[in-house]
């Protein structure tokens, strides 16, 4: 319970930066890193169970509240990063940091061509997909150096848990 | 039922995909729809965003003074201590009159407008790169609905996409579901001005031998029932006839410098421009 307290805690905070302080970047340029997908890996790789699918949805669902004017499309980004992940890890050993940082780059691309893709198929989206891509690029390094410090915290949760269970 | 309980995860999340993609099915179906728990997650977010808007602000005014003085401060060793406090004063009254001048052009907008006008702050941006909203301290407690017009000084920002309480979202012109009736103010030639993917826009649905040309203003048409008629939208940067039939594009560069957007007016389709801005 304390361990979902404190991944619902780290994705409110994560929300908020990511619509308000990279905004106010003074470097001239505005990037969108996607916070909420690095707690979304952590799901995939640390709660295999019907309660991590949920939360990856509701992560996107939350997203969905503040982003854009249509509901459910960040919402199936996030699941479909969290069945990669999860599926990933099942055949893969994903445990260093370097391995993570890899996954959420990956996974932040997958997502943002997933919400892409979806957007195209449901005729909301009928733009140019190079100048999007490039985008979503920068935005997927960023959420990847961003990566060790969110795991950082959050592998608080694992310890929480590991000494409730004991 | 093992099969079931083994595989659990997989068809919860399979599951949770088709209910996401239901969603968004019904949300692009009936645009009208409304999503109370993204009112309320919207309503829980508004004072947090507007603490780290604020934070936000001060550590880049923080920065982007620490850059300017560097260079000074290497040249003005000696009087540095005598001019810091002097500077300091000067920084706070430059903001205070950047300020003023951003509310004098907004008043000075307002007294073009006949009609209900709101004044509104901006204190959240949108986190994706696809979509390009903002967030305003506006919401329906004010009489802010959705579908309202937001304007600056310079010209159109886009259109109230969803109101909660407290807070309201703005899908930006340069958004690509965005569109708005308009006219180019010198041929009055007719088009669509709609979003695209790299933050600029497009006037689509020109006929082939409308008169266009690099330069043009252009304005709205008032005829979508959303702006009022004769705002500026922005300036063509660029006419393509390449696509083939009836139809030519044009870039538009918007005239609001929608990155930089501190403070909006959001008017609603009843206002009319009178005695229209230069």
């Amino acid at each position: 319970m304390r361990g979902a307290a404190v991944i619902g805690l780290v994705a409110g905070f994560g929300l908020l930066v990511q619509t308000t302080l990279f905004h106010a970047l003074p470097f001239g340029v505005h990037p969108s890193p996607d916070i909420l997908v690095i707690i979304c890996v952590f799901l995939g790789l640390h709660r295999h169970t019907v309660g991590g699918a949920l939360a990856a949805f509701v992560l996107g669902y939350l997203q969905d509240a503040v982003s854009g004017d249509t509901t459910g499309l960040n919402a199936f980004g996030m699941v479909v990063v969290y069945m990669l992940v999860y599926l990933t890890c099942r055949s893969l050993w994903v445990d260093n940091v370097v391995s993570k940082v890899v996954l959420v780059f990956l996974a932040s691309l997958v997502k943002a061509v997933a919400v892409l893709a979806v957007s195209a198929l449901f005729g909301a989206f009928d733009g140019e997909w190079a100048p999007a891509l490039s985008g979503m690029l920068v935005n997927a390094a960023i959420a990847a150096a961003l990566a060790p410090p969110v795991f950082a915290l959050l592998s608080g949760v694992r310890l929480v848990e590991e000494r409730e269970a004991r | 039922m093992e099969f079931v309980r083994r595989h659990r995860i997989l068809l919860t999340s399979g599951s949770l995909l088709l209910v996401s993609l239901l969603l968004f099915s019904a949300s692009l179906r009936s645009p009208t729809h409304r999503d109370p728990v993204g009112h309320l997650v919207l309503d829980a977010l508004a004072p947090f965003q507007v603490v780290f808007s604020g934070l936000g602000r001060s550590v880049g005014g923080v920065w982007s003074g620490y850059i300017d003085l560097v260079g000074a401060r290497r040249d003005n060793q000696r009087l540095y201590e005598r001019v810091a406090g002097l500077e300091s004063e000067v920084v706070r009254l430059g903001e205070l009159e950047r300020e003023n001048a951003r509310l004098a052009e907004l008043l000075s907008l307002r007294g073009h407008l006949d009609g209900v006008v709101y004044g509104a702050r901006v204190i959240a941006r949108d986190p994706g790169p696809l979509s390009m909203t903002l967030t305003i301290d506006r919401g329906e407690r004010d009489h802010v609905r959705r579908g309202m017009a937001v304007l600056s000084p310079e010209g159109v920002v886009g259109q109230v996409s969803e109101a909660s309480h407290t807070a309201a979202r703005v899908v930006l012109l340069t958004d690509h579901n965005s569109g708005i009736d308009a006219i180019v103010q010198r041929s009055r030639a007719r088009g669509i001005v709609q979003g695209g993917t790299d933050g600029s826009c497009y006037m689509n649905y020109l006929s082939r031998d409308a008169d266009v040309v690099v330069g043009d203003r252009v304005l709205t048409s008032g005829l979508d029932q959303v702006f009022p008629k004769g705002i500026v939208i922005g300036e063509v940067v660029d006419v393509s006839r390449r696509h083939r039939g009836l139809l030519q594009a044009a870039v538009v560069q918007p005239k609001a410098a929608l990155d930089q957007l501190e403070e909006v007016l959001v008017v609603d389709a009843t206002v009319q421009v009178v005695d229209p801005p230069a």
